[in-house]
């Protein structure tokens, strides 16, 4: 497929994109996160697209795939209003504060840290720990 | 015609008697067991004191439970039977399980629970029960109503829980409540405790123990005790008196709320803060917070995995549509590319809240560990020096193009050289 984008021609592997794209939401909505960091490397990597396309259209992929997993956990009675009430607004508050601090910081170290911490928790739940 | 008219009232009389003659066996000789707690309330858990006068001899248990707080309860059976070799793809759901369960033994018996502990994630909840006779006391969970349904392959792909199957007797029923139970509440340490210390004249005592963060409300205490076991071939026959049940409130206040769909309570500051500082790192490090928030929040709190996944993913439905509605206002998103494999994920995230709930938590703990272990290699590799070189370029690019989306946006210019806003 053929994608047009602010004067530049790109092509498209939609099959590889399809069928990756269906492997993350099935993986994120039954885990209930996301998927935007699996998203992002297939959609450059796999696809070969550049950042600059890839940023707000994977946004929009991942968007189908949070509202219809939001509507199938509540069909089968896995919201909690409570629980969502308590972090519906750190989330708000978190994506405000969030950009600010990010200015302040290196996005390098900050890559960094967050790869030894997930590490750490990766072998926490594998039960290496 | 007249004789059977005849005999009927008899038949009648004798049925009706039939019930009755067990039980009076059964109860001779044996007073019911009085129950005296020494509160009547607790706030958010705590410890009351169970005493009273059993027969003497005889064994106590004490069963106590959340009385009015019900919960979701499931298991999906994809384990062989070892007899007859298939695989049964059954799935078991039930609404009523009491939100906190569990039975408190003799004390004699703390060795066999510390024999049930060292089995780790594989104890049998049924056995245990068996071999320390607490499946006598067993009957909150007993009288569940269990739904049972038949999973195909193609009944998970499109997302059903599968055909509903003829409901199960009474047996049957008993014996899956305490898979159900099992699974529901994981450890020995949760569903059993061997505090009951009984002196040979029959009075006896113990320590109701409700942990911090369970249902409040109302919760039953009966006491069970079993005056004489015998054995006939393999059948046990027990002889037993049950008391009535004595009550007990447990109550919980702001900011700590009872969680419906969770049958647990929580102090809504933590999720709070969990929440606010996890989607800032997840905005600092550009991925978003439900990776990090999902295995903590079931790691530190008794929040049920299904639970947790459903209401992690609304979360952030909103920060994901305004970002959408941002890059839109730029023209920045590619609609035919983003609809596109946006098709894809949109069946994908029919099947995946199906699977969410054929998992227990510790396969969904061990899968998300994996998960989180690409992630920390997809982490890795954007530190990796060929990785940033290209992304400088690639960075600049995007700032190039994203100031110049804005300054068309701005001008509201259409379909120029410099701002070719409409796409096809």
């Amino acid at each position: 497929m053929k994608i047009d984008f602010w004067g530049h021609e790109f092509k498209v592997n939609m099959w590889v994109g399809c069928l990756g794209g269906f492997l993350i939401a099935i993986m994120s909505s039954m885990f209930g996160f996301g998927g935007g960091p699996f998203m992002v490397p297939l959609m450059t990597v796999a696809l070969g697209l550049p950042m600059y396309i890839v940023v707000g259209s994977s946004l929009l992929a991942i968007f189908f795939n949070t509202a219809m997993g939001t509507m199938r956990h509540m069909q089968f009675g896995n919201f909690d209003l409570y629980l969502f009430l308590a972090m519906f607004p750190a989330a708000l508050l978190g994506g405000y504060l969030g950009p600010q601090i990010a200015k302040r910081v290196s996005p390098l170290v900050v890559k960094r840290i967050a790869c030894g911490g997930l590490l750490l928790l990766a072998l926490n739940l594998l039960g290496v720990y | 015609m007249k004789v059977k008219f005849r005999v009927w009232p008899f038949l009648a009389l004798a049925m009706m008697a039939l019930p009755i003659v067990p039980q009076a066996l059964a109860g001779e000789g044996a007073t019911p067991p009085t129950v005296i707690l020494d509160k009547a309330t607790l706030a958010n858990g705590g410890e009351i004191t169970v005493s009273g006068q059993a027969p003497a001899g005889a064994q106590v248990y004490i069963e106590f439970y959340s009385a009015d707080k019900k919960v979701r309860a499931n298991r999906f059976d994809s384990k062989k039977d070892p007899k007859t070799g298939i695989i049964p793809y059954k799935f078991y759901l039930t609404q009523e399980m009491p939100a906190f369960y569990q039975i408190l033994v003799p004390k004699e018996l703390a060795p066999e629970l510390d024999k049930a502990k060292a089995e780790g994630k594989d104890w049998k909840y049924s056995e245990v029960l068996k071999t320390i006779g607490a499946d006598a006391a067993y009957s909150a969970p007993a009288k569940i109503k269990i739904d049972s349904y038949q999973a195909t392959i193609m009944a998970s792909i499109i997302g059903s829980r599968g055909n509903l199957l003829a409901p199960m007797d009474d047996k049957e029923s008993r014996r899956e409540s305490m898979k159900l139970v099992k699974g529901r509440f994981g450890s020995v340490g949760k569903l059993l405790a061997a505090n009951v210390e009984t002196s040979p004249d029959g009075a006896y005592h113990a320590k109701i123990k409700v942990p911090a963060g369970q249902a409040p409300g109302k919760y039953s205490v009966i006491v069970t005790a079993v005056t004489e076991r015998s054995k006939e071939g393999d059948l046990v026959i027990v002889k037993k008196v049950k008391s009535e049940a004595a009550t007990f409130e447990n109550t919980v206040s702001f900011p700590t709320m009872y969680l419906n769909s969770a049958g647990t309570s929580i102090n809504l500051i933590w999720p709070f803060l969990l929440c606010l500082g996890i989607s800032i790192f997840g905005v600092l490090m550009g991925a978003g917070g439900g990776f990090i928030l999902n295995p903590i929040l079931v790691s530190l709190f008794p929040l049920p995995h299904t639970i947790v996944a459903g209401t992690v993913m609304p979360t952030v439905l909103f920060s994901q549509g305004s970002g959408i509605f941002n890059y839109s206002k730029i023209k920045f998103i590619n609609w035919k590319l983003g609809v596109g494999i946006g098709c894809a994920m949109l069946v994908g995230g029919f099947i995946g809240p199906k699977l969410t709930e054929m998992i227990t938590l510790d396969q969904f703990k061990f899968a998300f560990g994996w998960i989180l272990m690409v992630l920390a290699g997809l982490m890795f590799w954007q530190t990796t020096p060929g990785y940033l070189a290209k992304n400088k370029k690639e960075q600049a690019i995007l700032k190039e193009f994203k100031k110049r989306a804005e300054e068309c946006a701005q001008k509201g210019e259409e379909d120029t050289t410099a701002c070719p806003t409409k796409q096809k």
